[in-house]
């Protein structure tokens, strides 16, 4: 894989020379990949494709879900069941282990959420998400009803019990990736209309503080912020023009992953999370790093 | 008749679009604000009808009496539902994602005939699906299944603008070309067959040039009562500048009236007796003209 070093850290945590598969493609808009370490397995979304996948290594791929309503976002929560981020749908949906679709959360105030774009769940079970109105207007992704409701592109957050939806950041302009530092008291947002990434004090009972620039993104090719994702050092991993954008846990750039196509989402994965998968629009590609990522679930 | 022109609403960000008279206000869009308004001629007030309308433009009433939207920044037809929710509609032809729908007529069966050109303003999102290699009239019906598809009207129109049926139904009206670009700008008039084709077109009225740059062509027009085209166009950058025309259905110039704004967009018939004409333009204005001695074709969601 191509590597564009920008400071030796990255030598570090990539290796001189990392692989890079390619392990799907044919697809529309892939996104929203996840591990399922209890089966050895990634899942990932074709949002235009209407489609949950999942594939094995040394097998291939299978659909899960078909319709999925323009799914997009997925993580598993504290008990390994596949919680997923609705977009179109509208939703914060789990799937259960016999196929039933439960809705955990759909409004906020009374009113419609936009469409959840991005998810992931805290240790305490709560599960964060990012909610711009793209899932609204989209060719090729959208919802029964268009309309938007909320004033606000925001991130929320379901509580633990399942209770109380809280908007925990309103000060976004389109949220999109969000991912939590290894000890979770920080949480990280960006923004693909800005090119920003944004860090939050976590307080403890979920809510967060005032929010400070973290990284702005450079870049002219093809890809935006989009996915992010941590790993056990804290170095945070964003999409951005030309592929995965490495940046250490003070904000400075360590380098880029270059990804061939538009960069969607990744996830760390394999038996030692030291796999990197990465979503592009048409394909899923597989890296592997030195040091290992944030494990889910 | 001099036609006296005031500003009634705005201006507003950008260019207003379309125009639909609900039986007691005019309704328009802000198309870059993302919201319809709502002029009451009896206040003079201006409400939010609809906000995160993604760059509607054209809008129209349906004989179901539901409005529906040109959703430029989402490339399809949308319908704005009484409850306040909005629904999408098909937005392919033959597999393919049609472009930007910009101007709306809706016949008594219900079917959308919209002009479909492209546009300089990407829609919202990443860029997957590329424009039609045609800009085209096409159609938005129900099929046998009451599932919504797409048919292509035209086959001869490279930059259609603004569309129109006459009370009859048996024409349909084009507004081709527009000053930005190269090729014919002209008011074409196509007869439509009982299968719902169109045959070959009339040119009823073709729009110049002059060493200041093309004439600027229609960008929209509506019907009075006696079947005439009500149409926007000019501009003061060349020709006779900005104007309101009244075309015959044969294509003589009855009437035209200056407008007190450069760029007029779309217009439509509206207050209680109909016989005011409301304008909208490219700076965001809503202008209304009373007493204009003629009346507009009641398209509304109930009867009056």
């Amino acid at each position: 894989m191509d590597i564009d070093m920008v400071a030796p850290g990255l030598e570090r945590i990539a290796g001189p020379d990392p692989p890079l598969d390619r392990i799907a493609h044919g697809l529309t808009f892939s996104e929203g990949l996840v591990w399922d370490r209890r089966n050895g397995q990634l899942f990932f979304v074709d949002i235009i494709g209407n489609t949950i996948w999942k594939w094995v290594p040394g097998v291939g791929r299978e659909i899960v879900l078909r319709p999925s309503d323009h799914a997009n976002g997925m993580t598993f929560d504290r008990q390994g069941r596949l919680v997923v981020a609705g977009w179109s749908k509208r939703t914060i949906w789990r799937l259960e282990s016999d196929g039933r679709i439960i809705t955990l959360a759909s409004r906020f105030q009374g009113k419609k959420l936009n469409s959840p774009n991005d998810i992931v769940v805290r240790s305490d079970g709560s599960i964060y998400w990012t909610d711009p109105p793209g899932g609204l207007v989209i060719p090729g992704m959208v919802a029964e009803d268009v309309q938007r409701y909320l004033d606000v592109q925001g991130v929320f957050r379901l509580s633990p019990d399942g209770q109380e939806v809280r908007l925990v950041i309103e000060d976004c302009v389109y949220p999109n990736g969000l991912a939590f530092s290894p000890d979770e008291s920080l949480l990280y947002v960006n923004d693909s209309r800005l090119g920003i990434i944004r860090m939050f004090d976590v307080r403890a009972d979920g809510s967060v503080g005032p929010g400070r620039l973290f990284h702005k993104l450079a870049g002219s090719e093809p890809g935006v912020a989009d996915g992010m994702k941590v790993d056990m050092e804290g170095n945070v991993y964003c999409t951005g023009p030309g592929g995965v954008h490495v940046i250490d846990p003070k904000g400075k750039p360590l380098g880029r992953l270059k990804i061939p196509g538009h960069s969607t989402n990744m996830a760390w994965g394999g038996e030692d999370w030291r796999f990197l998968y990465v979503t592009t629009y048409n394909s899923v590609y597989r890296t592997r790093m030195k040091i290992p990522g944030v494990a889910v679930w | 008749m001099t036609w006296k022109f005031e500003l009634v609403a705005g201006p507003y960000e950008g260019p207003n679009g379309g125009l639909a008279w609900d039986g007691k206000a005019m309704l328009f869009s802000v198309i870059d604000e993302g919201r319809i308004l709502r002029f009451d001629p009896n206040s003079g007030a201006v409400q939010e009808f609809r906000r995160y309308t993604n760059r509607t433009n054209g809008i129209a009433f349906g004989p179901d009496g539901v409005l529906y939207g040109c959703q430029e920044g989402g490339r399809r037809i949308i319908q704005f539902l009484p409850d306040g929710s909005a629904a999408p509609t098909a937005n392919q032809l033959a597999g393919r994602y049609h472009n930007f729908p910009s101007d709306l007529a809706i016949d008594r069966g219900g079917r959308v005939w919209f002009s479909d050109p492209y546009h300089g303003t990407p829609a919202f999102g990443p860029q997957i699906f590329p424009p039609l290699d045609h800009a085209s009239v096409l159609r938005l019906e129900r099929d046998e299944r009451r599932q919504w598809v797409i048919r292509r009207i035209t086959y001869d129109t490279a930059a259609p603008r603004a569309v129109l049926l006459s009370i009859d139904e048996g024409t349909l009206y084009v507004a081709e070309g527009d000053a930005g670009r190269i090729g014919l700008r002209e008011l074409r008039a196509y007869p439509v067959n009982s299968g719902g084709s169109v045959g070959p077109y009339t040119v009823l009225h073709t729009f110049g040039a002059d060493h200041r740059g093309p004439h600027r062509s229609i960008e929209g027009m509506c019907l009075d009562s006696e079947d005439n085209i009500v149409a926007c166009a000019g501009w003061k950058r060349s020709g006779p500048g900005p104007l309101i025309y009244v075309f015959s259905p044969s294509g003589a110039v009855l009437e035209t009236h200056p407008v007190p704004a450069d760029l007029p967009m779309r217009c439509a018939f509206g207050d209680v007796d109909l016989g005011s004409l409301y304008v909208t333009t490219g700076q965001g204005h809503l202008y209304r003209a009373k007493a204009t001695g003629r009346r507009g074709v009641y398209r509304g969601p109930s009867p009056r």
